[in-house]
């Protein structure tokens, strides 16, 4: 009777030519899942933790309703566990030399390889995603993630030598960074808890096993061990981590835990933790940074999912609809796409999209030949909700009509008619929508674009080779695409600059995030428990004269360095320098909250001419700077002589800081290199880019060298500067005003002086700087990261630690060069 | 048969502006064959219905009578009478769409047809096939003869000269003097698209194909190193949509050359889909050029009905 049934069907179907279920067996999923009795716990130490503590919550397969395994929620002891097994194994894994980690590594790919059928059967049962997109996309990127990050373990010592791993703690006492008698305030109990290169991971719901692929590699090859805490019901992590343990010999480099998302701040401020990585939602991230203000920890934010396609008049419009596809409606991204259209070809855009979209096709996620597979309901309620409000604000929605109807399945959308400055526009576009807007010029696209807070990915699609490289520059964006959307490779610095957080996976950039310059201090925490964010440094203690004034005639007040020249300060008020004797040093301008304003808004001005300026005449400026400051080594000099410093270390920090702006332009030459990547013919570009306005609080000490040491970089790099200098001598920063008032661009560099804590909340609080770097107490830096939530700016603090501006490694080291401007991937394809 | 798009005046601001990007194309090329893929009835159903595509071909220097009328047989009965009913599927009149022949057999297979007592349509290549390097009277004439053997349905070669060059006039007017000489007879033009250098060639030689008034476009005479490949079909099937949206005339396509397999037929035919839509899978606007495909696609009937893997002698051949 069946097989009647059977044949009649095929008698059908041969005049409707219909698509069919093409079901994947799941059962080795299921059975995996029965190995853990239907019960997901936590793997730690390479064992499973299956702790009774914690509340029990059901996972639910989204189609079936069929109730797949329970959850233990962990608590705080399981954070501890972990951590405290990652700690146990950091001290046997960061030691093995990185041949033996790279082997490591090559074995867990196998691992993998070996057991890929459950890995994408339990990954697309547990997220929805398309089966096809895990078999065919993440599973073999995973293992071409593993063995790129093996070679980069090999090659460790050699290509990254002086630097390791996040965790190692020098001996404070032989440590360079004790450059003057300043004393670390660490007590040596302190230290001895912070013996742990411990990276916590931080993974949002609906995420896919690949971000963290992305973020332990490199954590592993460079010598960190990791510990996860993924959201409940996520068993791939689980499965990895156990593959990972069952290799046998470093069970503890991989741990995993599976819980609320309220325990994120616990793990990420957990005694041993040396950095965190997260990825996740903008607001959530922006929460996270003020928590661990203080932490010690330093915070690497991946944010937000949204994606962005601008479509020119010259691209192939087709392709560019695949692109679409590609972006928002293959299971690719967990995120919607905002979608820019050129107004020539919007009518022929729209016809082929909304073509494109009927023959998409939904269902259950193990079935091979779906496009989208069915998300879990909270996605689903999110997408519905933003059509929803979107329809209120006058958009028309399109809609693929064939997709099927099981609750909870969003089909493709297609939103147009929100113009920007409807509030729907600015929210994040989620999955599975893609918001249509027309542009009018390639200037206007990249004003549009530049105008969101986002600065994730975007694709490019144009024929023409110079609009096309025009917008690929012009973006501010981590990753461009040109002509295609959404490549990866393990060799590709993938990040973001703005709201999408400014950390990076992949490429050389991935790995620095887990390493740090030999010699340099563990993390601790700096955390001021009573510091008060809403008043510090809002209030200026009145400066009053000091005389009485010495010298010949009285000293002149410096005035503000603003726009190229000297200005008085909003405030009309003055502040005294007293030299190492006590004595009136000089006069020098109170800056405040709209001198600070000023100070962004000329940096802003200078900022695309400089940025525009070829390396070579960023080196020329510097060198002529540095020439004009050889004509002034007396003055300096005896300017720091005042400052109490012996002629003869006076005269070599002068002549130092001469030699760090020579150093820097010669750098300045050498940006961005070419990759080459698997499977993709042509180019991907990593560019070195400005940051934009970078602000810095120079430190107290060596106030011309460590001013210096912060500037030369970031102008070699392309950056506008506003600067506070040394709070103690502002004078010599000032003096070489002088000379930058005559050699350079009116608004490069502006020195604000004033009250440092002042200033610092004003810089600190302000949207429009793209960075921060700040040298001062605890106190200050602790604020800084505070405040730096704002614009998810990307802050550089010293923890109230001071520096060896005097060494090599810490005053013209890699990591100045590193912090000074951001990567960007550009992707080019070729072929014709 | 349906009626003849006739095409239209030649309008070279269709393909002016034309871009192709042929990294983009590769990719799609790539996840279509990934992206669908159809399991037991449904295989077995869209096998048959790849049956009754195919141009069941013998292009070769020793055709003779014996293999043309072998080659009608099969034609006529492409799948064994056996799997057809245990399908349920022996009163579908399954046949291939055509039988294709050189110009000098299409007597041959005419007359073996007639024996057969069947109407499957004489598709003949003409017009100096597969070069095209011969004088335009000579190929004219060729198309003549061939049609008043009775072929109804003729494959011609463009002059890839005219491509690669820019001609793009002389190219319409050539097709159009085809199409002239076709009379009647159903007119596919022979791209021959792995001798025309980019893709940005294959989309607008298509649209001036289709322009000119031919009734398919084909991507190869089989006789190319490059044959049938899926990025070159992307390209021309968006012309074929293109010249669909423009017009209102339904072109068909017909890719030849390299497809062996079931697998792959399957995967031209949900090509087809996606990038058309169901109305083109019919034998009036899709075909299969190929003479191995329909013995793998019968081998693989006889494995969804009986369950075992067929053995050479199992299946009679063509």
């Amino acid at each position: 009777m069946a097989e009647t049934r059977a044949e009649l069907r095929a008698h059908e179907i041969f005049t409707t030519l219909e698509y069919g279920p093409v079901p994947e067996s799941y059962a080795c999923a299921t059975a995996w899942l029965d190995t853990q009795d239907r019960c997901l716990g936590h793997y730690v130490n390479g064992k499973w933790l299956k702790p009774v503590h914690g509340d029990i919550v059901p996972w639910w397969d989204p189609i079936s309703g069929e109730k797949l395994a329970t959850c233990l929620q962990a608590q705080k002891e399981d954070v501890a566990a972990a951590v405290e097994a990652a700690r146990n194994s950091f001290l046997s894994w960061s030691k093995l030399p990185g041949a033996a980690r790279a082997q490591h590594l090559t074995r867990l790919a196998k691992m993998i390889q070996k057991h890929q059928r459950l890995l994408w059967t339990l990954e697309s049962l547990a997220t929805g995603r398309a089966i096809r997109e895990v078999r065919d996309g993440d599973v073999p990127l995973a293992q071409q993630l593993l063995q790129f990050h093996a070679v980069q373990a090999y090659t460790q010592e050699e290509a990254l030598a002086g630097w390791e791993p996040v965790g190692e703690n020098p001996d404070p006492c032989t440590s360079p960074r004790l450059l003057r008698d300043t004393v670390c305030w660490i007590s040596p109990l302190m230290n001895s808890l912070f013996l742990a290169g411990v990276v916590g991971l931080i993974l949002p719901p609906k995420f896919s096993f690949l971000e963290m692929m992305w973020r332990i590699c490199p954590a592993l090859a460079m010598g960190c061990t990791v510990v996860a805490l993924v959201p409940l019901a996520s068993p791939t992590p689980l499965l990895l981590a156990q593959l990972a343990g069952e290799l046998g010999s470093f069970p503890g480099i991989i741990n995993v835990i599976s819980g609320p998302a309220s325990l994120g701040p616990a793990l990420a401020s957990w005694p041993g933790v040396q950095k965190v990585a997260f990825c996740g939602a903008i607001e959530e991230g922006r929460a996270l940074r003020r928590t661990l203000a203080g932490e010690g920890a330093e915070l690497g934010l991946a944010l937000g999912t949204e994606s962005l396609l601008l479509l020119t008049d010259s691209a192939d419009v087709d392709s560019a609809v695949e692109g679409v596809v590609d972006a928002a409606w293959s299971d690719r991204s967990p995120g919607g796409l905002r979608l820019l259209v050129q107004e020539s070809v919007w009518d022929e855009t729209m016809k082929r999209l909304q073509v494109r979209m009927g023959r998409l096709r939904g269902g259950q996620e193990v079935d091979g030949a779906v496009d989208m597979g069915v998300k879990e309901p909270t996605a689903y309620i999110l997408a519905r909700n933003y059509v929803e409000e979107a329809r209120k604000q006058g958009a028309q929605v399109f809609q693929a009509s064939e997709m099927p109807s099981v609750s909870p399945f969003c089909p493709p959308t297609l939103i147009t008619g929100l113009p920007p400055a409807s509030p729907c526009a600015q929210a994040e576009v989620p999955w599975p929508l893609v918001m249509a807007s027309a542009f009018r010029t390639a200037k206007e696209a990249l004003a549009i674009v530049n105008g969101t807070p986002r600065g994730g990915s975007a694709s490019v699609w144009s024929e023409r080779l110079g609009l096309a490289l025009e917008l690929g520059y012009g973006l501010q964006m981590g990753t461009v695409w040109i002509n295609a959307h959404g490549l990866r490779d393990p060799a590709v610095p993938t990040g973001g600059c703005k709201e999408s957080g400014s950390s990076w996976h992949g490429g050389l950039d991935g790995l620095y995030e887990y390493l740090r310059p030999s010699g340099t201090p563990a993390r601790v925490p700096f955390l001021c428990e009573n510091l008060n964010y809403d008043t510090f440094g809002l209030a200026v203690p009145p400066a009053l004269p000091a005389g009485p004034e010495m010298g010949p005639s009285p000293a002149p007040p410096y005035g503000l360095f603003v726009g190229g020249r000297f200005q008085a300060p909003g405030s009309r008020s003055s502040r005294p320098i007293q030299d190492s004797s006590g004595n009136l040093h000089g006069y020098v301008a109170e800056g405040g909250a709209k001198d600070v304003r000023d100070a962004v808004e000329a940096a802003h001005q200078a900022a695309p001419g400089w940025a525009g300026q070829s390396p070579g005449a960023r080196a020329a400026l510097l060198w002529a700077l540095a020439a004009a400051l050889e004509r002034r080594v007396p003055t300096l000099a005896s300017r720091l002589e005042r400052q109490g410093v012996e002629l003869k270390a006076a005269k070599a920090e002068v002549e130092l800081s001469i030699q760090r702006l020579r150093t820097w332009g010669a750098q300045a030459q050498a940006q961005g290199h070419t990759l080459q990547v698997a499977g993709l013919r042509g180019p991907v570009l990593r560019l070195r880019e400005p940051l934009g306005v970078l602000a810095i609080v120079c430190p107290d000490e060596l106030p011309l060298l460590a001013f210096v040491s912060l500037l030369a970089p970031a102008l070699a790099h392309g950056n506008t500067v506003v600067l506070v200098p040394s709070g103690t001598c502002p004078l010599l920063a000032l003096e070489v005003c002088q000379d930058m008032a005559t050699l350079f661009p009116a608004g490069l560099v502006n020195v604000v002086t004033g009250n440092r804590d002042h200033l610092t909340r004003c810089l600190a609080l302000h949207q429009d700087i793209q960075a921060l770097w700040y040298f001062g107490s605890a106190q200050g830096s602790q604020f800084v990261e505070w405040a730096s939530a704002g614009n998810l700016k990307p802050v550089w603090v010293n923890r109230g630690c001071p520096r060896a501006w005097d060494q090599e490694a810490e005053g013209a080291g890699p990591e100045l060069a590193l912090r000074a401007a951001r990567t960007k991937a550009l992707w080019l394809p070729m072929g014709d | 048969m349906a009626a003849h798009t006739r095409g239209t005046e030649l309008e070279l601001s269709w393909i002016s502006k034309v871009q192709v990007n042929q990294p983009a194309v590769l990719r799609r090329a790539q996840q279509i064959q990934a992206r669908r893929t159809v399991k037991k009835e449904w295989q077995a159903a869209w096998l048959l219905k790849a049956v009754t595509f195919i141009d069941l071909t013998t292009l070769s220097g020793d055709d003779t009578f014996s293999n043309i009328q072998r080659l009608c047989y099969k034609a006529k009965y492409p799948i064994r009478e056996d799997l057809l009913k245990a399908l349920n599927m022996h009163d579908k009149g399954i046949t291939t769409a055509a039988v294709c022949v050189y110009p000098a057999r299409v007597c041959d297979a005419v007359k073996a047809l007639k024996a057969a007592g069947c109407d499957i349509p004489v598709a003949s290549v003409a017009t100096g096939f597969p070069a095209g390097q011969t004088h335009l009277k000579t190929r004219l004439e060729e198309i003549r003869l061939a049609v008043e053997d009775g072929a109804s349905e003729i494959d011609v070669v463009i002059d890839r000269s005219l491509v690669l060059t820019g001609q793009w006039e002389a190219l319409y007017d050539e097709i159009r003097q085809f199409r002239k000489a076709c009379g009647e007879a159903h007119l596919k033009t022979i791209l021959a698209t792995g001798e025309l250098g980019s893709l940005t060639n294959v989309y607008k030689a298509s649209m001036i194909a289709m322009m000119a008034g031919s009734d398919f476009i084909k991507t190869s005479t089989g006789k190319e190193t490059v044959n049938a490949t899926f990025p070159v079909a992307i390209v021309m099937l968006r012309a074929i949509r293109d010249f669909f949206w423009k017009t209102g005339n339904k072109v068909g396509f017909k890719p030849a050359g390299g497809i062996r397999t079931a697998k792959d037929s399957l995967a031209w035919l949900s090509l087809i889909k996606e990038e058309l839509g169901d109305e083109w899978l019919k034998p009036e606007l899709f075909r299969i050029g190929a003479s191995s495909l329909l013995t793998d696609i019968e081998r693989q009937i006889y494995h969804h009905v009986t369950g075992r893997y067929a053995a050479y002698h199992d299946l009679p051949m063509s």
